[in-house]
């Protein structure tokens, strides 16, 4: 007996029942307002959400009859049986468009299908909570509005960038966690140079202090244009929304686009599924590889933004933080510049006129890797004293990060080796390095490389004897 | 649909009320409890009207409170299914849009969004015809049909539909008035 089976959408048949409906209960309350007003009312209402419930596995049309009483339902009955002989056929087949009247249910909103508005049970599908809290989408649906915003945005010529918030584009540190070092970053904003006075927020409300990168108005503005931008963290949802709000002032950026830790899927770990973009147009500024586990390949690894003391400590680091030297990350060679030069590259790569490939299938992940094998091109790398001596050492992390970076990668030295990587310049390879006239550094010039996206001046990376 | 009805509750009373002003502080007590509050069947109880009658009190033992039956006239609002109700959007996404008419919060799918309406990212995230005359963003005015409702103790939810002859924006700003 579903009759709300018929999308009201496109039969009036069911809004001329919805119609008869409502006339016959109210033509049926005014004869009888002293039976039902007289409840009580506070109890009425937490009845009738269970009475409503209760109708709906009933397969019966809750809302236009949501009267508790035994009596009500059973005129109701009467009133669908009425109805149904009045058509002269069953309700199941009746309506001339029959297949027009299947839902797929599409999405689920607070309990209702988003297509036709019938009441849904079933919670299945991946729930979009940072768009609202009672959203759920079915994974078919999801593929369609991919689908359909990929092309959007390819008409736009842009991509998809998802940005974490914490060490990526800003630092933030509890107030209570603020060092005596620190502490005239608090009590002196008037005498802190303009520079750092715009980027430094104090949030008391949340009793946090909150540094802004350099660079990063900038970077938002340019990435902009390129890419639709997502937020993307493991921090609550307050604290994610009050920092959208530091980035993003006039609210252009981001939008809804805010994913905090509530809405992950998986704990402890980020995912693309509740991103509404095709993975292949994907990129992902983050500083922490672990979380993205089924995404690394779309992913740009960022150098840790320390500023505070407390960031520093978290991370066990012991040297002293940018605050407590007075200093910052340089503006134009910081990592956020040096990160959007790439974005920028990937970006004309992807939309190359020259290209001739069907647009829909290109893979930005594809593009990332050929960028990356650009980096250390030409070089070949020998080990010393790098991995541990039982170790295989090709399943090194930092001999695949040398080939990713398109480096070649031996373990036995000759004349095209180029660089020998060593954390001891007394071993036999490092002599023979120094006799050779080959580069002798240490293993920090790689991840430098894969930080910068550039090869990285042998010089500042000498290996101390 | 807005209804003008009268409605009754029991209204427990703290002893230290009662005097001279106790039918004042009886209603204003009423006002602070039930407007803004939803029920299943009645809907969005918007605003009290008048009081139909206050009845005789009742004494609880042991704690000296007094319960009154009060009888009181109110607007109520209830949307219903297939009802047509104008609203404001809220937010705009590739999944549709949010509205709100008054107290009620509308959620239009892009499933009901005309076909020739396309969603554009930006910085102000709108359906857009192809044409370009029709733009429906935050702070737009639609008109729109509910196919279903749902009614919580403290909000109502809707899904709504603006794909049929005679709903989408209000052009004319002279017709929400």
């Amino acid at each position: 007996m579903s009759l709300t089976a018929d999308s009201p959408v496109h039969s009036s048949s069911s809004d001329d029942f919805a119609a008869f409906l409502d006339a016959e209960l109210d033509s049926a309350s005014d004869v009888s307002p002293d039976q039902h007003e007289v409840e009580n009312e506070e109890a009425e209402g937490e009845e009738e959400v269970e009475d409503e419930e209760g109708q709906d596995e009933d397969g019966g049309d809750g809302d236009d009859l949501d009267d508790g009483a035994s009596d009500s339902s059973r005129y109701y009955k009467i009133l669908c049986e009425a109805w149904i002989s009045s058509r002269g056929e069953p309700a199941e087949t009746s309506g001339a468009s029959l297949a027009l009247d299947i839902c797929s249910h599409p999405g689920v909103m607070g309990g209702m299908c988003i297509r036709c508005g019938q009441k849904v049970e079933n919670e299945s599908g991946v729930a979009f909570g940072y768009i609202h809290k009672n959203l759920r989408l079915a994974d078919d649906e999801i593929a369609r509005l991919r689908d359909k915003d990929l092309k959007n945005l390819l008409r736009h010529k842009k991509l998809y960038l998802v940005l974490d918030l914490d060490h990526t584009l800003l630092n933030s540190a509890r107030l209570a966690d603020i060092s005596a070092e620190e502490l005239y970053l608090k009590d002196q904003r008037e005498v802190l140079p303009d520079a750092l006075r715009s980027n430094l927020f104090k949030l008391d409300w949340i009793h946090m202090m909150t540094k802004l990168r350099p660079f990063v108005h900038t970077f938002l503005k340019e990435a902009s244009s390129l890419f639709e931008m997502y937020i993307y963290t493991m921090g609550e949802r307050p604290y994610a929304l009050e920092m959208a709000s530091l980035l993003d002032p006039g609210g252009i950026y981001f939008h809804s686009r805010v994913i905090a830790q509530g809405d992950c899927t998986q704990r402890h770990q980020k995912g693309l599924d509740v991103v509404v973009g095709q993975e292949s147009a994907v990129l992902i500024l983050d500083d922490t590889e672990a979380v993205w586990g089924k995404h690394k390949e779309n992913l740009i690894l960022m150098e840790r933004y320390h500023f505070f003391t407390s960031s520093c400590r978290q991370f066990g680091l012991k040297c002293k933080s940018l605050s407590a030297t007075k200093s910052d990350e340089n503006e134009a060679e910081g990592a956020l510049a040096s990160v959007l030069k790439v974005l920028q590259q990937i970006h004309s790569l992807f939309f190359d006129p020259e290209r001739r490939d069907n647009i829909m299938e290109r893979d930005v992940r594809q593009v990332l890797k050929q960028v990356r094998k650009e980096i250390l091109k030409g070089c070949k790398i020998v080990f010393t004293r790098v991995f541990p001596t039982q170790f295989q050492a090709e399943n090194h992390h930092l001999w695949k990060l040398a080939e990713q970076l398109g480096a070649t990668c031996s373990t036995e030295v000759d004349q095209s080796v180029t660089h020998v990587v060593s954390m001891d310049a007394g071993t036999d390879k490092s002599r023979w390095a120094v006799k050779e006239k080959k580069f002798l550094v240490h293993p920090r010039w790689i991840e430098a490389a894969n930080y910068l996206w550039r090869k990285p001046l042998e010089e500042n990376f000498l290996v101390s004897s | 649909m807005f209804f003008h009805i009268v409605l009754e509750r029991n209204m427990q009373l703290h002893p230290r009320h009662f005097g001279r002003d106790l039918r004042e502080k009886l209603v204003s007590k009423l006002m602070k409890d039930v407007e803004g509050t939803c029920s299943g069947r009645h809907g969005f109880i918007v605003a009290i009207t008048g009081i139909e009658s206050v009845g005789k009190g009742l004494i609880r033992d042991g704690t000296g409170f007094v319960t009154f039956p009060v009888k009181y006239q109110c607007v109520v609002f209830r949307p219903f299914k297939g009802e047509i109700l104008e609203a404001v959007v809220t937010m705009v996404n590739k999944m549709g849009f949010f509205a709100e008419a008054g107290p009620v919060q509308i959620f239009v799918s892009n499933h009901l969004i005309p076909d020739d309406m396309e969603f554009q990212s930006g910085d102000v995230p709108n359906y857009t015809t192809s044409d370009g005359s029709v733009k429906i963003q935050k702070e737009s005015e639609v008109r729109l049909k509910i196919i279903g409702t749902r009614v919580d103790a403290t909000e109502i939810f809707c899904i709504g539909t603006i794909k049929d002859d005679f709903l989408g924006v209000i052009s004319d700003p002279g017709a929400n008035a």
